[in-house]
């Protein structure tokens, strides 16, 4: 037997209030006798007794079944016989890493998932599940009771979060395609509604917690050679939170601060003038719920200049980039570029002229073509004056507007894509673009031939725009489940986190082990290569009140009902009846009883 | 107006009915109770020696014929009997209330005055109630049953009693002994309904005793649990866990109680007689009291 209903058993703890009413009425009713003269020694005797001070009658447990049996008909008991076909899904997300008292919410759920296989019968055939990175079944035969309870063991949570998925749908079609008779889902998450073959095991409380939500490491401007470390840490709970923030590189400290965060905002720390290493790492020591968050790691920007890669059929229009300190500038025609094959950039500048496809790299539209893979490019403005432009913004920063004149322009379309950065009164001269962690820039002016004190804003806009690209310009960090994008040639071995070697057979332009987050190594090959892998889902951090699944009873499961019954009507006729018995046994009249009453003092007057 | 039980057929069927003394009363005037005193009667009482001036037909002639000596036939002086009846009028006979309880009473108290009042007998009410001892005039033929009825209905019950000192009282003005009849609950203690028995004997009173109680009184239905009682003469609390054992107890104690009263009266030699007052009051005082010696 089960309850659909289980939170209403907590009523239960309130049966112990009935005794309020007999404690109430512990102050007896008074009556008026004829002569206590013969009642005296019932009196002396009956306060003898240990239990006259509690005198609880029979219809109190009469009334204490009978409330109890309504208590329990709250709880929706059910009969349901032990299924055969079973799936057990596990959340192995991020979040179920929180620690529970000694337990993680993980290691709660294997306890659990253990007992539910205990008590199926040997014969019945079980399939696990995990939901991340997405949700799939362990094994690909079904599993005996005994050996799912084996495989139970070497699961493990991942550092990822969750896919956005209804659980409730989803476990509703798993249900009708594989025709399972009862779904156990084991997670943090709580549910709602009722399913009749779909059970949710809720794991773990609400808990306060602090993350750090990012972290990275910058060079302090483009042609400095200093690093800064930013982080911010967020606190997910109602109370303000204090914290140390510790950095580390090549796993030695580096620095340290205190912080305080107000309740759920951030606090960004910033650490200037730090040394190279090869991998940072921050950690704050908050004894939190989820230990998960509070470390993070990333790279180092690439070391020397930033390498440009010029396309243009007019390049002594770009020689003024090379007086730019760090930057280095190679310079290529349209026809040089489409053939040949250019070692990656960190950008790439096409200056009246535009590839075929946006590169796999941050790129500059200079007056493209028409034909350009960024923009629409309209009519040329009449009068190339700037009416409106994004503020903050990077690339608008310290430009005096007024002054901002370029001697042509034409007007760009983002269509869609892209956002206008800087607007004439005829339309944008300025579009610029994130996507899949490259930024792109379309410009309908040509900044370029005013560098220098001939045009103080346009050449304040170009080392603006220079900036923006170089701030994309980071280590290599990904979220984790996301892939790793490097070339990784056989021989070469990847180190994880975890310590696991892996060694590279073939050809790659991706890793995508990447479940655990940490610095992950490729050797091997010319040089040792890091990537930082952060856990990249903030709501998985939040442990306060995770979304509630949302459970449906199956449309299509009347098979299911063989093996369920709903004992609650059951539940309530023994309890009407037992209410009709009291009703009986002690009615209305019987406590009425004339001879009971007081008799008043108006009543000794002869009528 | 007559209360409901003395219709015309039962004051009739009273009429018949006339109380029996165990003792000679002494009346004032010619009437149908033995007196100690010498008279008229046709029951013989003794003989004595002839004087002159006796009545010649009284002579025993056969005395004289057999021994030579002149004897005078002695008879008892028949009398009219002066009846005292003594409600009860403590709070104890108000419950469980005034019509069940004490008002079957003087019901009871009225019918033994009108039997008296119908055979030309004096009778006189007396209320028993703690200090105040109210008593009638006495009465004397069927007319003054309106006057029986109107003392009867001033009486209200309340207090406690104590049956003694309160008899005490009475005895005080009372003249001439006869016939007394007590009606009460007894539900005080032996010793104290003891003395003030005891008093009417001393005072020569031929004494019968009704004890009345109602059903509520022999067979408490009261509601199970804890119950704070009241005393409804004294008022004083007491605290008890009503339960069907108790109960029985009561009924086991009052029964007992009873029967000490019984026979007290016995050995006292005083007539007993219990009435519960659901009883029919025309079974009780045309059957029950004859069957027990009250009536002749």
């Amino acid at each position: 037997m089960e309850f659909l209903n289980p939170a209403a058993l907590y009523a239960l703890a309130l049966l112990p209030l009935l005794l309020v009413p007999y404690l109430i009425r512990r102050r007896p009713r008074r009556l008026f006798f004829s002569s206590l003269l013969l009642l005296r020694e019932f009196a002396t005797r009956r306060s003898a007794r240990p239990w006259e001070k509690m005198y609880l009658p029979p219809i109190f447990f009469l009334q204490l079944i009978l409330l109890a049996l309504l208590l329990l008909a709250l709880g929706e008991p059910s009969l349901s016989f032990r299924p055969v076909s079973v799936a057990l899904v596990l959340d192995n997300s991020a979040s179920m890493q929180a620690i529970e008292g000694e337990k993680s919410r993980f290691q709660l759920a294997q306890d659990e998932a253990a007992k539910i296989l205990s008590a199926l019968p040997a014969h019945a055939r079980v399939d696990l599940y995990i939901v991340v990175p997405r949700l799939t079944r362990v094994t690909e035969e079904s599993l005996k009771p005994g050996e799912a309870i084996a495989r139970l063991n070497s699961l493990g949570p991942l550092d990822l979060g969750e896919a956005d998925i209804d659980y409730g749908a989803e476990f509703e079609r798993l249900v009708g395609e594989r025709k399972y008779q009862r779904l156990h889902f084991l997670t943090d998450h709580p549910a709602e509604g009722q399913s009749a073959s779909v059970r949710v095991v809720t794991l773990g409380r609400p808990k306060a917690n602090l993350a750090i939500s990012a972290f990275q490491i910058a060079r302090r401007s483009l042609a400095s050679p200093q690093l800064e470390a930013r982080a911010i840490v967020r606190n997910f709970s109602a109370t303000e939170q204090k914290f140390k923030l510790a950095l580390k590189g090549n796993g030695n400290l580096l620095a340290g601060r205190s912080y305080s965060v107000a309740p759920n905002r951030s606090v960004e720390a910033a650490f200037e003038n730090i040394p190279w290493r090869p991998y940072y790492e921050a950690e704050i020591d908050a004894g939190d719920g989820l230990a998960l968050d509070n470390r993070r790691f990333a790279v180092p920007p690439p070391q020397g200049a930033l390498k440009i890669l010029a396309v243009s059929p007019r390049p002594e229009g770009l020689s003024s980039l090379r007086a730019i300190p760090g930057v280095e500038l190679q310079l290529v025609s349209p026809e040089a570029y489409e053939k040949g094959n250019f070692e990656p950039h960190a950008l790439e500048i096409f200056h009246y002229s535009a590839p075929a496809v946006l590169p796999e790299s941050h790129a500059l539209f200079v007056l493209p073509p028409k034909q350009n893979p960024l923009v629409e490019i309209g009519t040329a403005l009449s009068r190339p004056t700037v009416s409106g432009w994004r503020e903050p913004h990077p690339l608008t920063r310290y430009i005096n507007f007024a002054l901002f004149r370029p001697a042509y322009a034409r007007e760009l379309k983002p269509g869609g894509l892209g956002e206008a950065i800087i607007q004439s009164p005829d339309g944008p001269m300025a579009v610029a673009l994130e996507q899949k962690d490259f930024r792109y820039l379309a410009l309908g002016f040509d900044p370029f031939p005013f560098l220098g004190r001939q045009n103080l804003p346009m050449s304040i806009f170009t080392l603006n725009l220079l900036d923006w690209f170089n701030e994309g310009r980071t280590g290599n960090a990904s979220a984790t489940g996301a892939p790793l994008a490097a070339q990784l040639r056989p021989g070469e071995m990847v180190l994880t986190p975890t310590g696991e070697k892996i060694a590279l057979e073939k050809t790659s332009t991706v890793f995508a082990r990447t479940y655990v987050q940490g610095i992950y190594r490729i050797t091997g090959g010319e040089t040792e290569k890091f990537f930082a892998v952060n856990l990249g889902d903030e709501r998985e951090s939040d442990l306060r009140e995770p979304p509630v699944i949302q459970l449906r009873s199956e449309p299509g499961a009347a098979s299911n009902r063989a093996f369920y019954a709903s004992l609650w009507p059951y539940l309530l006729l023994t309890a009407i009846a037992l209410l009709l018995l009291e009703w009986f046994l002690n009615p209305a009249s019987a406590r009425e009883r004339p001879a009971s009453e007081p008799v008043k003092r108006d009543d000794f007057r002869w009528a | 107006m007559l209360p409901a039980p003395f219709t015309a057929e039962f004051l009739n069927r009273l009429e018949v009915l006339r109380l029996r003394t165990r003792k000679d009363v002494l009346g004032n005037r010619p009437g149908a109770y033995s007196s100690p005193r010498r008279g008229t009667s046709l029951e013989f009482a003794d003989y004595r020696k002839y004087s002159p001036g006796d009545d010649l037909r009284y002579v025993d002639w056969g005395i004289f014929a057999r021994s030579d000596r002149l004897y005078v036939r002695l008879f008892h002086e028949e009398v009219d009997l002066f009846a005292y009846i003594f409600i009860d009028a403590s709070g104890s006979m108000a419950f469980p209330s005034i019509k069940e309880k004490f008002a079957p009473a003087c019901n009871l108290a009225m019918a033994l005055g009108y039997v008296v009042l119908a055979n030309h007998d004096h009778v006189r009410l007396h209320s028993l109630k703690d200090e105040n001892a109210a008593a009638s005039p006495f009465y004397r033929g069927r007319q003054r049953m309106r006057d029986l009825i109107h003392f009867v209905s001033s009486v209200s019950p309340a207090g406690a009693l104590e049956p003694a000192p309160c008899l005490g009282n009475h005895l005080k003005h009372i003249r001439r002994p006869g016939k007394a009849i007590l009606i009460s609950d007894f539900l005080v203690p032996a010793d104290a309904y003891q003395q003030g028995l005891n008093l009417l004997r001393a005072f020569n009173l031929d004494t019968s005793v009704i004890q009345v109680l109602s059903r509520e009184e022999i067979a408490p239905a009261l509601l199970q649990g804890e119950l704070s009682l009241i005393d409804s003469e004294n008022f004083s609390e007491l605290r008890l866990q009503w339960d069907k054992t108790i109960s029985r107890e009561y009924e086991e104690k009052l029964a007992r109680h009873n029967r000490e009263l019984k026979s007290f009266c016995h050995q006292s030699g005083i007539h007993y007689s219990f009435y519960a007052t659901d009883e029919d009051l025309g079974r009780f005082v045309l059957k029950t009291l004859p069957a027990t010696g009250l009536f002749r």
